[in-house]
């Protein structure tokens, strides 16, 4: 009842647009901080042996690339951003996601997480607000459902208030790898659990959709519940999982092709690479590396997209895809900022993501050789779908130049972008650098 | 010593250059034209007398094949990433062609692109053309070849799209990127699978570990399958044939350089590359004739009925580049590598002429006189009028490759329509039903 009056607030004073960002400025800087001095030790907190906090190594860098990717997206608008209030409740949740150590707590924060859009949802559909929302609120209700499922199962087996790292392999049941299959893939967006993306696409700020990906939901189960007793879960549950997210990381680059809606197609782009960050973490550990990489890789520039094509937005009445706009004569260092990006993301050599797919396709192939010819066709289209979205948006000639305003980035504005970009380059020139980092 | 510093100058002068540009254009420098066109010149002479040289020591050398290993770039767990570079017979003379003829193309493009607007993107991307062309000619692993191969795709595509502001150009750089890419996965499934099935993609010492490895002949007859799936988009030859003459939007000089010379001639260069593996599996061989024999005829025929230069020009290139293929398949591959350097340097002249053609027609009417006899002889003679006229019309169509193409790409997109469909309908059954609780 508190969040539901709380959401309501849509704040568009500039004070809580400062304090929300000198948070995540803040956080960004803690989480960083401590994940680079970090050598594998887990601080735990924990309160009545119910609600446990880790502060470990792999959910350390998740929650320090969920803040600075925010506030690389958030900085340069911030001027033409109204950051509501309910954001906060937004970035608490996921970090909430993200540090919880024991199933109840994940419950806790995955409910409270979702349960903002979902009541968002209802407040708009019962005042004829929102289109669409249905499907959002019935497959939210449906995973709450089998999380819930999972709590009693674990509370059964004594275990719902265990750390993950210490839950004994027996208790991964047929029952239990079902559910948890579902909850990972629905939080993750991935087929046949995915439809809930189109409803918060059009009806959520970009940033709020944002910060619902950058939580991980989906991979912080996965990494922290499932991986470590994976190798004992029967192959054909890997096989299937493999199958899936390789499935849907197609699907959504199809989807994309054929869709119109400007901010869609840049969300099914990002939501067909992220489904590639499960199929490396299944496959195998050199793939598995690839794909903690991959998770920073999109997550900064992915966010990065968004915020841009949130910029575009703003100052021209793009929308639809369905002609060539022509923007880089009017935008021609944000056109360069955006292709930059999209490159850093689809495996161009030199940027970050040439060494996620020569990992993850290494990897996979090592496994399943035939499931690897899935992946490269999957990266492939993934290139397709970027080149599409940027030449309709950037490049050929607009009928209506008179509805464009030249109001392109200026040099403050360009930095987070350039060092995010750095960053992205030289993962790509000397990657050895980073990986070494990512181990936990 | 001085063959590794040479080869290593051919590789450093472009990356270094690019690199340059790129943070002129992040620092917002206006680099004067001036500047610009002095730098490619003396860059492109050093990088031409290196090559030369290099070319003439390896020829002192016996034409033996060097080998260079460098420290692991990239290593997770057992796998690693080693740069693996040969200097070769081969190779020299692709870097020494690719020198020159950039070379000439600078030159050239100073005067035709004076005072352009995209100059400074033009330079850029023919500099990192260069760096991935020098790339492709020295590398000896498939992944690193891999990296060299994409950069020259990315750019070719950029290129194609260089009047950004016309909605043709970027029309036909897409349909360009969509060959490349579903391509280019055959280069990346090549180099996956032969880690996967002979742990290494060390092209020079694949042939001998194809008799220690343990998997099926059919297993490694897919490595050469991917080869030649990947040479066929670069080499324009079928079914990939229509995107090249569309290509020629771009100007007259990155068509000279990418579809008249160098990106061209990849995909021949790659089967040389792979030559001592094909010989083990003659199938391939036969395969790689075949589809050479086929693009000749089929690009003589359609050339023929098609009346601007620079279309005749590019199906004159599909042709030749067939009949290069048909060389390496029956075991010529020296002669192919003649035929190589000579066709890219008469090509690159006719493309740069091509733009001067009325003028040329003026000052030297004989030409249409040598075409008139050059029609006497032809062979079409041979058939009956009424076969010649059928040919025709079919030719004039293209022998409606584009409708099979999209025939097949719609079989593989149908079942994805269908879905997209059905999820419509059950999001809107899903709106109605949430709708009707929320409301009760």
């Amino acid at each position: 009842m508190t969040i539901s009056k709380s959401v309501t607030v849509v704040g568009v004073n500039k004070s809580w647009k400062y304090s929300i960002l000198g948070i995540l400025a803040l956080m960004s800087l803690i989480f960083t901080s401590f994940f680079l001095l970090n050598n594998g030790q887990t601080s735990v907190i924990t309160s009545n042996s119910f609600l446990e906090i880790s502060f470990d190594k792999f959910s350390l860098f998740l929650a320090s690339i969920f803040c600075v990717s925010l506030l690389v997206g958030l900085v340069p608008v911030r001027k033409e951003h109204e950051l509501s209030t309910s954001f906060l409740y937004y970035v608490l949740g996921a970090l909430g996601i993200i540090l919880s150590n024991n199933l109840l707590t994940f419950f806790i924060f995955w409910t409270f997480h979702r349960s903002i859009p979902s009541l968002r949802f209802v407040r708009g559909i019962k005042n004829e607000h929102t289109s669409g929302g249905g499907t959002f609120l019935i497959q939210h209700f449906f995973t709450f459902g089998c999380l819930l499922a999972l709590l009693i199962l674990a509370t059964k087996s004594g275990v719902a208030t265990m750390s993950f790292s210490q839950i004994p392999a027996p208790f991964f049941t047929w029952p239990v790898l079902i559910l948890s299959f579902i909850i990972i893939y629905e939080s993750h967006g991935i087929f046949p659990f995915h439809s809930w993306i189109h409803d918060m696409i059009g009806n959520l700020e970009w940033y709020k959709i944002s910060s619902i990906f950058l939580s991980r939901a989906g991979v912080l189960l996965f990494v922290k519940f499932l991986l470590p007793t994976i190798n004992q879960d029967p192959d054909i549950f890997r096989i299937v999982l493999l199958s899936l997210s390789i499935f849907s990381s197609i699907y959504w680059t199809i989807r994309g092709i054929f869709e119109t809606n400007v901010t869609k197609t840049t969300t099914y782009f990002y939501v067909a690479q992220s489904s590639l960050i499960l199929t490396g973490l299944q496959a195998d550990p050199v793939a598995a590396r690839g794909a903690y990489l991959h998770m920073m890789v999109i997550s900064l520039s992915g966010t990065s997209l968004w915020s841009l094509i949130s910029y575009v937005q703003r100052y021209t009445s793009v929308k639809r895809l369905n002609q060539f706009y022509g923007l880089a004569q009017h935008y021609p260092k944000l056109a360069v900022l955006f292709c930059l990006f999209g490159f850093t993301m689809i495996g161009t050599p030199l940027g970050a993501a040439f060494v996620v797919e020569d990992l993850v396709i290494t990897g996979l192939l090592e496994q399943h050789p035939f499931l690897g010819l899935g992946h490269i066709l999957a990266t492939c289209l993934n290139g397709i779908l970027f080149f599409l979205v940027f030449s309709k948006l950037f490049l050929g000639r607009t009928s209506y130049p008179q509805k464009i305003k030249n109001m392109d980035m200026s040099l403050s504005q360009m930095i987070p972008y350039v060092l995010v970009l750095l960053l992205m380059f030289s993962i790509g020139i000397f990657p050895s650098l980073f990986l070494e980092n990512l181990k936990w | 010593m001085i063959i590794e510093i040479f080869y290593l100058s051919l590789l450093f002068i472009p990356l270094c250059w690019m690199v340059i540009l790129a943070l002129c254009f992040f620092a917002q420098l206006d680099l004067p034209e001036r500047f610009l066109t002095e730098s490619v010149k003396w860059i492109s002479v050093a990088m031409s007398l290196i090559s030369l040289t290099l070319s003439a020591l390896v020829i002192l050398n016996g034409s033996k094949a060097l080998y260079f290993d460098y420290p692991a770039w990239l290593i997770v767990g057992n796998y690693t990433f080693k740069l693996r570079y040969v200097v070769d017979l081969l190779g020299s003379t692709y870097a020494l062609l690719t020198s020159l003829l950039v070379g000439i193309i600078y030159r050239f493009s100073s005067n035709y692109l004076h005072k352009e607007e995209g100059y400074f993107r033009f330079i850029f991307l023919l500099t990192t053309l260069t760096f991935g062309l020098m790339t492709v000619s020295f590398s000896r692993s498939l992944d690193l070849l891999f990296a060299g191969w994409e950069l020259v795709g990315t750019t070719s595509i950029l290129l194609i799209g260089y009047f950004y502001n016309q909605v043709q150009p970027i029309r036909h750089s897409l349909k360009a990127l969509v060959s490349y890419r579903l391509c280019d996965m055959g280069i990346l499934a090549a180099a996956a699978w032969s880690h996967h099935y002979m742990h290494s993609t060390d092209f020079t010492i694949i042939p001998e570990l194809i008799e220690h490895a343990h998997a099926g002949a059919l297993s490694l007859l897919f490595i050469g399958f991917f080869i030649i799936w990947a040479s066929l988009a670069k080499s324009g030859q079928l079914p990939f044939c229509s995107w090249l003459p569309a290509a020629m939007e771009g100007p007259t000089p990155s068509s000279a350089i990418f579809y008249g010379a160098l990106s061209i001639h990849l995909g021949p260069f790659l089967l040389l590359r792979f030559y001592d593996y094909f010989s083990h599996f003659p199938i391939l061989l036969w395969v790689v004739g075949f589809v050479g024999g086929a693009s000749a005829i089929y690009a003589s025929a359609v050339g023929r009925t098609r009346s601007d230069a620079k279309t005749l020009l590019a199906y004159a290139t599909i042709s030749q580049v067939g009949i290069i293929w048909v060389e390496i398949a029956l075991g010529f591959t020296q002669f192919a590598l003649f035929h190589i350097v000579a066709h890219a340097s008469l090509r690159t002249w006719q493309f740069l002429r091509s733009s001067s053609l009325i003028q040329d027609f003026f000052e030297n009417p004989t030409v249409l006189q040598d075409k008139k006899i050059h029609r006497n002889l032809s062979f079409e003679k041979l058939a009956s009028r009424m076969v010649r006229r059928k040919i025709f019309i079919h030719a004039l169509h293209g022998f409606h490759l584009d409708y099979f193409t999209n025939k097949i790409l719609d079989l593989f997109l149908a079942p994805f329509k269908f879905y997209i469909e059905i999820e419509k309908k059950w999001m809107s059954w899903n709106n109605k039903f949430v709708k009707l609780i929320i409301k009760k």
